[in-house]
């Protein structure tokens, strides 16, 4: 397994969702090496000055997020059941039915009565998590206050899987495949100065990007994380979104951005000139820190580069590892391009 | 050495055994069930038998449980390489957006049921078995090396034990029944029997209750003991239809079964300080029991139900505790009998 893969492997393993980082923030500032400056701002954001060999003419930051999509406990019934709410954007039927764990080690299931037992309705509709609770094993109240606070954070069980032909399976990939690909440069010498910061509450409304970004007050950013790909049977043409295995995702636009046009055709440029595969998305969804950091501070020229991702904010979100390695060299050459732009 | 009943739910939740392809999971149950006789076998349809008191001059009991567990079956392998699918038995459809799963091929290969996310997928319908594919990450080409039509597959689910003695895994319908039977014959080792006693772990049940049909045949027994699983309370189901997980032993009283045997166990129970709850059913109970009481010329059948939570989903619980009150009644009623009574 190169490095890379490594990295990813060990920053999935971690818990962290929106507001609750910090075990993922603690392995991250352990993966830096000696000759970086790394601090964490008063959200919780991580930004590490990295000296490269040069002083860039531009000033360049990249950035991806810590933070993970997960639950939270907000009530603990009489008979020891726990209610919780999501925190970021989760199709709940990707978590209901199956095991869920606490940083602490307890392991439940959000449920609810026996398909056998359910009207032809209710079998036909999604299934939402408000109307069911979630089963740690405890009998009472008392009991599962033992184990369990309001507030404490349930999390998808963490499994690192290849699968297939090239592919990766794990929870969180989105975004610590970004933070591994700054990890990993990081590592390694630097033509130019650089500075990366690993955002946090990216999942519930791009807030820690908003400080970092006041905070660095770059010339350039690039964003570093996954996107949604529906490349897979059931759906034609522009619905599939962009496919793994076609190389990196440049987007134009997305909720939050339309992006820098010269920046854009910046990317196809590079990696053409690289012999990077890359591609862009075929629907305007979705959204990510470039949103706050482009309007930071006077506003900020951003580009997006992403690992094309199945099955996002999932336990089971699916890459195919030579797009990861096709969205770091091309962050790579962005950075080069963008430290020498006049 | 002794199992003890995790290590025990562990061994039979960890194999596989969709219906009509139970042989990893009777051959894990027979090596289990050796330590109690000698004289037990994989009968043709792939059920396991075993003879534990034959003197040819008592009434013949039968213990039968269940060994088969719902799953999927590959049905086609698309020109993408995804794989399509029906349902085996009656899976709860709802929770299985996203979910890792073992494809039984020549080699077992992992695999994700593929979803689309809330803002490409739109509408607010439950995903049909026949829209869903598996994504394994092969091409068609790789696929077809490994996956046949017709092979079986399972939800991954890691047997997790949870707070207390409540346990968590997929195919608990009905290894914990199997589980309540072995612990049984744990008790009743070197004692005095009221019968002669035959125990059969049989297949197909979750599609017709077939496997139990042609065993009953064979076996010919004149009182039946059906371990299975039943519905434990939520929350959001129907208080009437439920009985509460941690307090005992299910005993169905329902037309279908003998009234007087059910009443004997009742007794028993009492007699016995081991906690139970009645099932009342108003016509078949959806166990073998109802396809062995009619074995032949008949047998007295009752059901025991192990109160379970999330049937049919790949993360079901149950609590140990009440397979041992199961086993305590298997036990007494196998020693005292009542036969005269009944």
């Amino acid at each position: 397994m190169s490095e890379l893969f490594n990295i990813i492997k060990e920053l999935c393993a971690a818990d962290g969702t929106s507001g609750d980082e910090r075990a993922v923030t603690k392995i991250i500032l352990s993966m830096l090496p000696d000759d970086c400056e790394a601090t964490v701002d008063a959200l919780g954001n991580i930004i590490v000055f990295k000296k490269g060999i040069k002083t860039p003419k531009n000033k360049v930051m990249l950035a991806a997020h810590q933070d993970e999509v997960g639950f939270i406990v907000t009530y603990i019934t009489d008979d020891g059941l726990l209610k919780l709410s999501a925190v970021g954007g989760i199709n709940h039927e990707v978590a209901i039915g199956r095991q869920l764990h606490f940083a602490g080690g307890t392991v439940g299931v959000i449920g609810g009565k026996a398909v056998h037992q359910q009207s032809e309705e209710e079998r036909s509709k999604p299934v939402k998590i408000d109307s069911l609770t979630m089963d740690i094993g405890a009998l009472s109240k008392a009991e599962a206050e033992k184990y369990v606070s309001l507030g404490d954070c349930a999390y998808f069980e963490s499994n690192y899987t290849e699968l297939g032909d090239g592919y990766l399976r794990e929870k969180a990939l989105d975004d610590r495949v970004g933070c591994a690909i700054m990890i990993d440069m990081l590592n390694k010498p630097l033509p130019y100065d650089v500075t990366c910061v690993f955002t946090v509450q990216e999942e519930i409304g791009t807030r820690g990007a908003k400080t970092a970004a006041y905070t660095v007050h770059p010339d350039y950013a690039i964003v570093l994380e996954t996107t949604t790909a529906c490349d897979f049977s059931g759906n034609d043409g522009e619905k599939k979104v962009c496919l793994l295995g076609g190389g990196c995702v440049i987007s134009y636009m997305d909720r939050g951005t339309i992006y820098d046009r010269e920046l854009y055709r910046l990317g196809f440029d590079l990696a053409s000139k690289s012999d990077i595969p890359c591609q862009t998305k075929t629907l305007v969804a979705g959204g990510n820190d470039s949103g706050a950091i482009h309007t930071s501070v006077g506003g900020i020229r951003t580009v997006a580069l992403s690992v094309p991702c199945r099955y996002l904010h999932s336990p089971s979100c699916t890459i195919k590892k030579s797009d990861a390695e096709s969205t770091a060299k091309l962050a790579y050459e962005m950075y080069l391009a963008l430290c020498e732009k006049s | 050495m002794t199992m003890n009943i995790n290590e025990m739910l562990y061994t039979l939740c960890s194999v596989d055994g969709v219906s009509g392809d139970e042989r990893s999971a009777s051959q894990a149950a027979l090596e289990m069930l050796r330590k109690y006789t000698d004289d037990c076998y994989i009968d043709d349809f792939g059920s396991v038998i075993g003879h534990i008191a034959k003197s040819g001059k008592k009434p013949k009991l039968l213990l039968d449980a269940h060994i088969d567990r719902v799953g999927l079956i590959v049905s086609y392998i698309d020109d993408a390489g995804f794989i399509k699918v029906g349902a085996v038995g009656g899976p709860d459809k709802r929770v299985l957006a996203a979910q890792s799963v073992t494809i039984h091929g020549k080699e077992k290969i992992k695999g994700t049921v593929s979803v689309l996310p809330p803002h490409v997928k739109g509408g607010d319908s439950a995903v049909k078995i026949e829209d869903m594919v598996i994504d394994t990450g092969f091409t068609k080409e790789q696929l077809s090396k490994i996956v046949t039509l017709g092979d079986r597959i399972t939800f991954d689910c890691e047997p997790t034990a949870l707070i207390g003695t409540r346990y968590c895994a997929g195919a608990l319908d009905d290894r914990c029944g199997v589980a309540s039977i072995l612990c049984a014959l744990e008790k009743l080792s070197g004692k005095e029997l009221a019968f002669d006693i035959d125990v059969s772990f049989t297949v197909q049940e979750e599609t017709g209750e077939r496997g139990a049909k042609i065993a009953a045949y064979d076996l010919d027994p004149d009182y039946v003991l059906e371990m299975d699983v039943s519905f434990a309370k939520t929350p959001d189901s129907d208080r009437a239809k439920c009985a509460d997980m941690s307090k005992g032993v299910m005993i169905g009283i329902a037309p279908s079964l003998s009234r007087e045997l059910s009443e004997r166990l009742i007794c028993l129970a009492k007699e016995n300080d081991i906690p139970y709850q009645l099932e009342v059913m108003s016509g078949e109970t959806g166990t073998n029991a109802d396809t062995i009481s009619v074995n032949k010329s008949g047998a007295k059948a009752c059901t025991l139900s192990i109160p379970l939570k999330f049937m049919h989903t790949p993360a079901e619980i149950i609590d140990t505790e009440d397979v041992m009150s199961t086993s305590r009644l298997i036990a007494a009623f196998a020693m005292k009998g009542g036969a005269d009574n009944v």
